[in-house]
């Protein structure tokens, strides 16, 4: 036969077509082809018959062809039909034990739930100042400064006004450099509106530094003139009809007329740069802001590309001893600025913590009752087992190999975390808004962020997974003759391990219970400490337009003082709770010439020690009008202290006044948040210098005082909206982040007990249901209903004590560390232990005893007829 | 049992194979269904089709002997059964009542 003349169809599209269809339809079909084939090519000539016969072939493509003949007499069902089955087990599973998948679901929604709001927030935190763009490059200028006599190093975030035009000279590896006094209230007026808002002034670098987005205008060269003025869209949009603002005026604080040079977008809320304008830094300075000794401004600046920070700290050293000229103990240090939010606690000169703590604490406090949910999953899964251990013993009678159950069970949890976590995005959802509220947040769930979406998945998965695998490797390694003949010991290895799933669950608890009151303890020290100065009913008015002139602001006083409601006033340049000035320009006659030292600094009025209601040791108040005071000094203890003076009233010092008597000795009070120890401290008598107005108003009678101190704020400010504040709000500022950080443990702390309860409740509700039958046994045999109780409960109680002895130790150990973080605590009490101890035996006590009396009561006939 | 409802193309189908005096296979179904209805099929729709009514009862098969142009393949064999002889009668029987109820002289108006 000659091959090579013989007409053949396309070779690919016959092996397309063997592949394709199954094997008892191929010859016959394939033969009926090739037969019209030949017959095509004698009618229409080869080229037409090939191309027929494609089409052909391709029409041959359909399902019907392909499906093959089962060649066993046995189902062999498809990958798809077993997920199918074991959907339908899962789904019956589920229904058929409402209350364990109930609490299941329920206990581990909310821990996800917990870790995902968690979540968002520890992402928040840590997400604060990087949206500033090339912020890899910003650095934030902070001061070191060493204590020659104990070589300790104290940190501060306020530099002097020098300091900004020297780093701008001699560090080279700076590309710009800016200072900031940041700590501006002031009114803004266009035409009837006005109000007040807070802003910066800046050295012309500013926008150099940060390159913040613009909308319209040039900050850049707005900045650079001292007539113009750079403001927020949020600004723009609330002064100006369309937020059309640019080359329009505004007057800021009553006086100044400025141009509107430039409007940028607004800050987000995770910026700890916080300001509605900007103008020109010359536009405040005074004498005293080109001096290196005294600090009170913000230095921040950006390195060249390529450069880094190690670069430029060598010149950076240089500056203090060149510039104020002396053996120096300062020197500038440069902290990143994404840092600077979290991480402004320093200790001998180094970066140790700050919020960066908290931030670890709640990813432990989510990772703990994440863990607990976990927990609970695992051990009502694994009590289940035995109910569930017919089912693999049929499963594998039929055939299931060992890797399909264990797929079968991850699935099964899968779907059950699946379920859990479409609640607890749902709940996330809908607590947000609440937890912004309490926390002065932003968070939102962006349900278009890839990031949450697959952040949740892995948490899903991760979760399903490890809640999912020891049920899944137990279960499906039973042995199917045993199981089926009814051998399955429902004692031994799994009880032992939920036991030790129940202590890890129960030793968690008891260190978030335990925590929770460490918490609120240090919290109510904190809020109720006698601080030295009397924080209540102190009402601050800020000084602003006609009252910043001397003679104006004591009369301004003497008709406040006049109020009957009103029991003493003051004026000071910083408010109390929280002095920032510091100086190092305290002298004294004796000392030694060597010795630098570092004093916290203030300027105040008349009537300040009344005011505040502090204690004099020895000495006086400042009086009125008195010529000699305006060289007067009043000091603190710590202060006598560092100039070895037992008795220093009636001394000579030298300070910002020049040689002067210190004429009162204070008792030492805290000029600060609580994490500060207490410095030296000098006063000096300066009124004009001040910015706030205290007014001490009598208990029980504010509102009285405020309406009365509006109408004297109104006769002398015409032109400021009376504004006004509380002393002990400005102290509770202070601390929010411990307040914070309270609630939060509280509330977690409720859901981590809530969860553990929920998973012993269920496991309770199991054990009884289990040994129903013993109980009914017993019951028969005499046994009381308490002797059960004690029976049911005792099994239980006995991990929840040794959680106990577990965790207090640890709890012990991380909270003192915890504590030592305040110069000023609380201590930790035996009681607290005993508490949490007391609280989680009798929370564990209380939910298993309600199952087990339940059981108790039940009539015995019922366990027991079915037999 | 519901009843087996024929589609046209299994109609025809199994009309070809009635018609035919010995047992046929794919490939003159095919071409007897072409001639007579002036339509263009494809093998895929006649095989599947004759397997559909072996599968109805309709048709039996059996293995046919090969020939050189089928390059040794077998044929497979379809004969009508008596199911399927029942299936067109009713099918016939059917259209004769529907065909009876048409009004006397209506196709005449139509010019018909």
């Amino acid at each position: 036969m000659n091959t090579e003349t013989e007409p053949r169809p396309p070779r690919w599209a016959d092996r397309l077509l063997e592949r394709f269809v199954a094997p008892h339809l191929l010859e016959y079909l394939q033969g009926d082809l090739h037969e019209a084939f030949d017959r095509h090519v004698v009618q229409f000539g080869l080229a037409r018959a090939r191309r027929k016969y494609i089409r052909e072939v391709i029409h041959c493509l359909t399902p019907f062809f392909y499906k093959r003949k089962s060649i066993t007499p046995f189902p062999k069902p498809a990958l798809s039909d077993m997920i199918q089955s074991y959907l339908t087990s899962a789904r019956r599973n589920l229904v058929k034990h409402r209350l364990y998948s109930g609490i299941n679901i329920c206990g581990l929604a909310l821990g996800i739930a917990c870790a995902l709001l968690i979540g968002l927030w520890v992402q928040n935190e840590l997400s604060y100042d990087s949206y500033l763009p090339d912020a890899k490059d910003i650095y934030f200028v902070r001061l070191n400064s060493t204590n020659p006599n104990t070589g300790e190093i104290g940190t501060g975030g306020t530099t002097p006004g020098p300091l900004q035009e020297a780093i701008a000279k001699d560090v080279p590896e700076v590309a710009a450099v800016t200072k900031v006094n940041p700590w501006m209230e002031y009114l803004i007026k266009v035409g009837e509106k006005a109000a007040k808002e807070k802003g910066y002034y800046a050295s012309d670098d500013f926008f150099n530094v940060f390159n913040l987005p613009v909308i319209n205008g040039n900050p850049r060269k707005a900045l650079a003139q001292t007539n113009q003025i750079v403001i927020t869209r949020a600004i723009a949009e609330k002064y100006f009809s369309n937020g059309d603002a640019l080359g329009k005026t505004l007057q800021l604080n009553n006086e100044k007329f400025y141009v509107v040079g430039a409007t940028i977008e607004n800050l987000p809320s995770n910026s700890t740069l916080k300001f509605g304008w900007v103008v020109n830094w010359k536009e405040q300075e005074q004498p005293w802001q080109k001096t290196w000794g005294n600090s009170g401004f913000l230095t921040y600046l950006r390195l060249k590309p390529n450069t880094t920070a190690a670069q430029a700290d060598r010149n950076l050293k240089g500056i203090y001893p060149r510039y104020t000229g002396e053996k120096s103990y300062t020197q500038p240090i440069l902290q990143p600025i994404t840092d600077v939010y979290l991480y402004d606690d320093y200790k001998m000169g180094k970066p140790v913590g700050g919020k960066i703590e908290y931030v670890r604490v709640f990813s432990i406090v989510a990772a703990f009752i994440l863990l607990i949910a976990c927990i609970n999953f695992m051990n009502l899964a694994t009590a289940r087992a035995s109910t569930r251990a017919k089912e693999v013993g049929v499963r594998k009678a039929v055939g299931a190999f060992r890797s399909a159950l264990i797929g079968q069970f991850l699935a099964e949890s899968m779907l059950t975390t699946l379920l859990a976590g479409t609640m607890a995005i749902g709940l996330v959802w809908l607590v947000l808004p609440l937890f912004n509220d309490v926390f002065g947040k932003h968070l939102t769930l962006h349900f278009t962020d890839p990031a949450l979406w697959i952040g949740v998945a892995s948490l899903l998965l991760f979760t399903g997974f490890l809640a999912g695998s020891y049920p899944a490797l137990i279960l499906s390694a039973l042995k199917p003759m045993q199981v089926l003949k009814g051998q399955l010991q429902s004692s031994g290895r799994p009880v032992f391990f939920r036991q030790a799933l129940v202590v890890v669950q129960f030793s968690l608890s008891v260190f978030l219970i335990v925590g929770m009151l460490t918490v609120g303890k240090q919290m109510d020290y904190l809020r109720t400490k006698h601080l030295g100065l009397d924080r209540d009913n102190v009402v601050y008015i800020p000084l602003e337009g006609n009252v910043t002139q001397a003679e104006k602001m004591e009369s301004f006083r003497q008709q406040i003082m006049r109020q009957p409601s009103v029991i003493s006033a003051t004026v000071t340049s910083m408010l109390p709770v929280n002095i920032q000035g510091t100086s190092g320009d305290l002298k004294w006659p004796g000392k030694d010439p060597a010795l630098q030292t570092t004093v916290t600094a203030m300027s105040v009025g008349p009537d300040f020690i009344k005011t505040m209601n502090m204690q004099l040791v020895d000495g006086r108040d400042f009086r009125i009008g008195s010529a000699a005071d305006s060289s007067s000094y009043l000091i603190n203890e710590a202060t006598a202290e560092l100039m070895g003076e037992k008795d220093p009233v009636g001394k000579e010092i030298t300070f910002w006044m020049g040689k002067g008597r210190v004429i009162g000795l204070i008792k030492n009070f805290h000029m600060n948040s609580l994490h500060q120890a207490i410095t030296p401290l000098v006063l000096t008598y300066l009124p004009v210098n001040s910015s706030y107005m205290l007014v001490k108003t009598r208990a029980g009678q504010t509102e009285n005082a405020l309406a009365q101190l509006q109408k004297v704020s109104r006769e002398f400010n015409p032109n400021y909206p009376f504004n006004y504040h509380f002393l002990d709000e400005e102290y509770e500022n202070l601390h929010r982040s411990e307040q914070q950080v309270n609630t939060l443990v509280n509330y977690f702390g409720f859901l981590a007990i809530l969860i553990s309860c929920l998973g012993l409740f269920g496991l309770a509700a199991f054990t009884a249901q289990q040994r129903s039958k013993e109980i009914g046994v017993r019951k028969v045999l005499g046994a009381s209903v308490s002797n059960i109780v004690g029976l049911l409960s005792s099994d239980f109680l006995k991990p929840v004590l040794i959680a106990l002895v577990l965790a207090s130790p640890l709890a012990w150990w991380a909270l003192s560390s915890w504590l030592g973080t305040f110069a000023y605590s609380t201590n930790l009490t035996w009681w607290i232990f005993a508490v949490s101890g007391v609280a989680a035996t009798s929370i564990a006590l209380f939910t298993v005893s309600f199952q087990a009396v339940k059981a108790a009561m039940q009539n015995p006939v019922t366990s027991l007829r079915s037999e | 049992m519901k009843k087996t409802v024929l589609g046209e193309l299994e109609e025809l189908v199994l009309l070809v194979v009635a018609a035919s005096a010995d047992k046929v296979y794919g490939l003159p179904v095919l071409e007897q269904l072409q001639i007579n209805t002036g339509r263009d099929f494809t093998i895929s729709a006649v095989h599947t089709t004759l397997y559909r009514l072996e599968e109805k009862g309709f048709l039996s098969s059996s293995v046919g002997g090969a020939t050189a142009e089928r390059g040794g393949r077998r044929k497979r064999l379809f004969a009508l059964t008596a199911a399927g002889g029942r299936a067109l009668q009713e099918v016939q029987q059917m259209r004769n009542s529907l065909w009876e109820a048409i009004p006397e002289g209506k196709l005449k108006l139509l010019g018909l």
